[in-house]
């Protein structure tokens, strides 16, 4: 017994996911159309590449890059759902939105983003994708338990006292903060 | 005595060739332009290099066999590549400044397919 008429139960069930990048999977029901949101990391050696990020600067990159490696049909393609969400100079932390049809054109062409220029100066810099995900909440409790970790790391390897100290007051508020999150669920879910 | 049942086993042929063959020519709307085969692969390079990147530029494209007299051409890519190769001859709309037209005149993913054409058949 079939809730919906057969006919849409057979379109429901034959939606492929095409695994080639140029054709989009065949949408069924609903006419909003899906993003997804990427987050990435600019990672450089020189300090002054971070602060001279900007999002428009980012933005018009990240398109010539797009229209370099997959041409006008991708430059096309992937600027119509295409901006620059949130981001952060001092981590150097990107979060961009894509059309979920094309979202691959444009994961593809990151890696060849080799420098930022501003101003006349190139710095060089890659990036790399931390996570992929469908609302910019996911990405953000995953930018959260990053954090945490890259934190972590930064306490082992760092040699200045003045700085171990400062690294270990913010992650000891970090791990309170976390307590209190999780308590705060727990006490949404046993009022539901 | 019944015959026995007869067993029917079912073929599914989805073109596994790897390759697809195409004959094209090139043509002017002025007289008087010579390419090299060298010119005419670069020119079809930088056809798919407009229209899909640097990316599907790579994609192995080769010329089996070009004539210079007539500006035509049979050439070899991988099939998955077949449509972003013809999608890009069909965008392609001027050479070095001067007007000028693919066209495609047969497809096959067999070569054998290409030495015959039935539109280019003389009837006596």
């Amino acid at each position: 017994m079939a809730l919906l008429p057969s006919s849409l139960w057979d379109r429901v069930r034959s939606c492929p996911k095409s695994q080639d990048p140029w054709i989009p999977p065949q949408k069924t029901l609903g006419t909003r159309y899906t993003h997804l949101y990427l987050l990435c990391e600019l990672v450089s050696d020189d300090s002054r590449c971070r602060l001279s990020l900007d999002d428009r600067v980012l933005s018009s990159l990240v398109r010539d890059t797009i229209s370099r490696v997959h041409g006008t049909f991708g430059a096309a393609a992937c600027s119509i759902g295409f901006a620059v969400r949130y981001l952060n100079a001092y981590t150097g932390i990107v979060l961009l939105r894509c059309r979920k049809e094309f979202y691959q054109l444009v994961w593809s062409a990151l890696p060849f983003i080799t420098y930022l220029e501003n101003k006349g100066h190139r710095y060089p810099c890659f990036f790399n994708t931390l996570h992929v995900g469908g609302t910019i909440r996911t990405c953000q409790k995953f930018l959260i338990q990053y954090n945490r970790r890259q934190l972590l790391i930064l306490l082992q390897n760092c040699t200045d006292e003045g700085e171990r100290e400062a690294i270990q007051k913010s992650v000891t508020r970090s791990c309170l903060l976390e307590e209190e999150e999780e308590s705060s669920e727990e006490a949404a879910e046993a009022m539901e | 005595m019944p015959a026995p049942a007869a067993t029917y086993e079912r073929v599914v042929y989805k073109n596994p060739s790897e390759h697809c063959y195409m004959k094209v020519c090139l043509e002017f709307q002025d007289c008087g332009v010579g390419l090299i085969a060298a010119q005419f692969k670069r020119l079809l390079i930088s056809a798919v290099k407009d229209l899909f990147g640097e990316v599907d530029a790579a994609l192995p494209l080769d010329i089996l066999h070009y004539e210079e007299k007539t500006l035509s051409a049979i050439s070899r890519i991988c099939s998955s590549g077949l449509v972003k190769l013809w999608s890009s001859l069909t965008l392609l709309g001027s050479y070095k400044g001067k007007k000028c037209a693919f066209q495609v005149i047969q497809v096959s993913p067999f070569l054998l397919a290409l030495s015959g054409n039935s539109r280019e058949l003389v009837l006596d």
